[in-house]
């Protein structure tokens, strides 16, 4: 009998589990490697900074430029490690995007070659014994802090992490990806070495892959790659933080902008079943996941109250995260209308058809995974971070059965811990 | 049975087809009918832009206040009549609409109802809308999203280095205009705009996906886009050599930006010679300042800049700019390092070439592996004129002396400037 989950294929290749799916359909393969651990403010510095160092060379092609050019041999595959927080994990994220060999002259060994590539990224790394070489050390670590000192440059992006950074104070989600400026300041060049041993020795992982191959060439090419990788000892990650309800708070930071941003943090009342979530998830598009919504609809489109205004789940963390672009002087009236849009929402005042709408909405982005293998790879990756073993059909089939009860509860389950402006100083002189 | 309306035209590499026509009122339609995915992506794209500024009516030429394309494209969207966000979004389907130098597109993305979401996106670019009351909200609207951009230092910079290329060209001008600027515009505006460049002549249809393309072909005869060619544009060549030779922004900024910018002194009106000066340039960029240059590495090495410097090349029927843009605190250095780059022959061999036509085969058959890629590209050829899937001829026909000639005509000091965009 063989194991599936979430519609892909569940195998044992001798170390971390393997989904995957072979698709006729498409012509290129993605394969991911996730390794995950717990998202800590000492440690979140180290890992940062790791994906440029592993992309500065290995023994076998010492500099970049003669990376980047391997990378070109192989039609332009990406064979890229990276970095991410999600919800209070920190990831290591090892990615093959290649052109499936069939379609090419010759048939290269596409797989094979990419997943060569990539082992040898993260297990041949360019060093000076135990640690990356001081010069490309504080390359990297020179231009983390750069573009650290330059996030605020981005406006919408710095108000959101500042608003999660404030409102999660004191729970792992506060901790900034890259662990913030002094953290980075203070590393040294064999840290980022131990982080990657970390990942590879103690992550929690799982591979997972999905295009146009066959069973027999994709065991091949992952039994040689798991071969060059570490023995591991996984540990287990543990749960998000819960926090229980509190009296909402504010923060105001200026600076000289033309537009303001208004962000607020709402969260749910602990935890949920899938189909529970599934009905926050519905909630938060009715009340700002597309033009349809109410905070589209009642803030931009009735009031001309901001450019932009939605709301968007971070399924991981629980939170939902409202952003507004904005005149200062409307802040306001901006508050007053998603206060009144979610009480509304929580006393079962919208019609069928807005349930309809939003639902319409999330069934088509979650059939419409299908259609690439990155984004069938991601749904499968995130069910599998969340235990939930449903293919994008059943997904689809259990939304469809959320009812209006439903979306109340999950609207009185709703509760706004934080509201955070970035006060743009001059509409507010 | 496919109407003999189309004809089918397969690719070289994986025999993939497209099957072209015209509809009866003269819209050129592309269709690539699929079953291998499960959306359909549709894309109406207008030959309208922000640097139309000026058109010739026969008895007088209209002169238009800048910003009008795009504040037209926010209109036709927004249809209150029509309520396109609700009709789209009860189906599910993703819609947007976007504005550049040359192109308004609008487009959508759903898994079903394709025929209802098609005849939806093409009446609402057939038609406007407009009352004084709307089009003055509208404008509210507008100028929040003007001052969005604002806070922007690379989209400051980037207008400023225009700014300084360009004396004339409007070009130099942002594309949504500025806050005073859609100020003057009304009704009887956007009205003349629409009227003069939405029409079957200036606009093209592209429809990827599990679609009857004899039902593209029925709905796009049904559409009452008007028929007709756009007018004469009225527009500055602004070929000259740039007479300011650098500008310097302010703004609050945690990090200096720097730009370098050359403009083409050379007009090409032929899509197709386009297109190949096109890739040339690009191919010129990558072997100078792609991740697999050794030049480069040494120039990042030695400190003149870092991994936030990127190159863009912007090519369309009446101006060219190549721009290069970084975070430093040393202008000097990255311009010394920039400039001694590429205004320099190249030190590129065939090989070179040839590893990047491997990359650019590989993404070429990447390409058919999104519906929207497939739509875009097939509509930007379509509304261009040029034979469908002539990238990998063109890469094959082209040689190392043809990309080292365009370094050289692109990459002159004389017709280049720099702007700084720092903090007050």
């Amino acid at each position: 009998m063989t194991a599936s989950f979430a519609g892909f294929r569940l195998i044992d290749v001798g170390g971390p589990p393997l989904l995957f799916a072979e698709d006729p359909r498409f012509k290129t393969v993605r394969f991911v490697v996730e390794f995950r651990r717990p998202l800590v403010a000492e440690l979140a510095a180290p890992r940062s900074v790791l994906p440029g160092l592993l992309l500065l060379g290995t023994e076998a092609h010492p500099d970049r430029p003669s990376l980047a050019r391997r990378m070109d041999e192989l039609h332009g595959s990406a064979v890229v490690p990276g970095t991410a927080k999600v919800g209070e994990l920190h990831l290591l994220r090892l990615v093959l995007d290649a052109v499936a060999g069939r379609f090419l002259p010759g048939s290269p060994d596409q797989i094979g070659d990419g997943l060569a590539l990539l082992a040898e990224i993260v297990t041949t790394p360019a060093l000076e014994g135990r640690a990356f070489p001081a010069e490309r050390f504080e390359r990297e670590r020179r231009q983390l802090l750069d573009a650290i000192g330059a996030e605020r440059d981005e406006p919408g992006r710095h108000a959101l992490s500042e608003a999660i950074r404030r409102a999660c104070d004191g729970e792992p989600m506060a901790v900034p990806e890259h662990g913030g400026a002094d953290a980075v300041a203070a590393l040294d060049a064999s840290r980022p070495v131990e982080a990657l041993s970390d990942f590879l020795e103690r992550g929690e992982a799982v591979l997972c892959a999905c295009g146009a191959f066959d069973e027999g060439e994709l065991r091949r090419a992952v039994e040689r790659f798991l071969e060059r990788l570490p023995e591991g000892a996984p540990e287990s990650c543990p749960g998000p933080a819960s926090i229980p309800r509190r009296a909402p708070r504010a923060s105001t930071e200026e600076l000289p902008l033309r537009q303001s941003k208004l962000v607020q943090i709402h969260r749910f009342d602990g935890d949920a079943d899938p189909d529970g979530w599934l009905a926050r998830n519905l909630l938060v598009g009715m009340l700002g996941g597309s033009p349809s919504s109410r905070l589209f609809r009642e803030v931009r489109e009735r009031r001309s109250l901001a450019y932009y205004a939605s709301a968007s789940l971070d399924r991981y963390k629980g939170l939902v995260q409202i952003q507004v672009g904005l005149d200062r002087a409307a802040a306001p009236a901006v508050r007053d209308q998603i206060v009144r849009q979610i009480d509304e929402l929580r006393a079962g005042r919208f019609d069928d058809g807005e349930l309809e709408t939003a639902r319409a909405q999330l069934v088509e982005g979650v059939l419409g995974v299908d259609d690439a293998a990155a984004s069938r790879c991601r749904f499968t990756l995130g069910q599998w971070a969340l235990g939930i073993d449903r293919t994008p059909q059943d997904a689809v089939a259990a939304c469809r059965r959320v009812g209006r009860d439903a979306i109340v509860e999950a609207a009185e389950s709703l509760w706004f811990d934080f509201d955070h402006l970035l006060a743009g100083e001059e509409a507010g002189a | 049975m496919t109407s003999a309306r189309f004809t089918r035209h397969a690719d070289p590499v994986l025999g993939e087809e497209v099957l072209l026509a015209r509809s009866d009122a003269g819209m050129p339609i592309r269709v690539l009918p699929t079953a291998r995915f499960r959306d359909v992506c549709a894309v109406v794209s207008v030959g309208y832009g922000s640097t139309d500024l000026g058109f010739d009516l026969g008895h007088r030429q209209h002169r238009s206040p800048l910003g009008v394309a795009h504040f037209l494209e926010h209109k036709l969207f927004e249809d209150q009549d029509l309520h396109v966000f609700e009709r789209f979004g009860k189906r599910g389907a993703r819609v947007n609409a976007m504005t550049g130098f040359g192109r308004t597109t609008y487009y959508f993305q759903a898994g079903t109802e394709f025929e209802a979401n098609l005849a939806d996106l093409l009446l609402l670019v057939s038609r406007a809308h407009l009352t004084p009351e709307n089009v003055q909200k509208e404008r509210g609207i507008i100028a929040q999203e003007l001052r969005m951009y604002e806070d922007s230092p690379v989209y400051r910079g980037f207008f400023g280095l225009l700014g300084a290329l360009y004396a004339e060209h409007p070009v130099r001008h942002p594309v949504g205009g500025t806050v005073e600027s859609i100020a003057a515009i009304d009704v009887e505006e956007l009205l003349a705009c629409h009227a003069a460049f939405y029409r079957t002549g200036n606009m093209a249809l592209s429809v990827a996906g599990p679609v009857d393309p004899d039902r593209v072909l029925a709905l796009a005869d049904a559409s009452t886009i008007a028929a007709g060619d756009a007018p004469f544009r009225v527009c500055p060549d602004d070929l000259a050599l740039p007479s300011v030779a650098h500008v310097d922004v302010q703004m609050d900024v945690a990090r200096p930006r720097f730009l370098l910018g050359y403009k083409d002194r050379e007009l090409v009106s032929d899509a197709e010679t386009r297109l190949r000066r096109d890739l040339a340039t690009r191919i010129c960029l990558d072997l100078i300042l792609g991740a697999g240059s050794d030049a480069r590495e040494s120039a990042q090495r030695a400190g003149a800049f870092d991994d936030s410097l990127s190159a863009s090349y912007l090519g369309e029927a009446r101006f060219g700019v190549a721009a290069l843009v970084c975070e430093t605190e040393d202008r000097s250095r990255a311009e010394s390092a920039m400039r001694d780059l590429l205004e320099r022959p190249l030190d590129s061999a065939d090989a070179d070439l040839q590893r990047i036509r491997r990359r650019q085969l590989g993404a070429l058959v990447r390409s058919f592996d999104s519906v929207q890629s497939l739509a875009f590209g097939q509509a930007e050829e379509a509304l261009l004129g040029v034979q469908p899937f002539g990238q990998l001829a063109r890469m094959q026909e082209l040689r190392i002396e043809d990309v080292e000639a365009r370094r050289a005509a692109l990459f002159d000091a004389a017709a280049s400037a720099t702007c700084v965009v720092s903090a007050r």
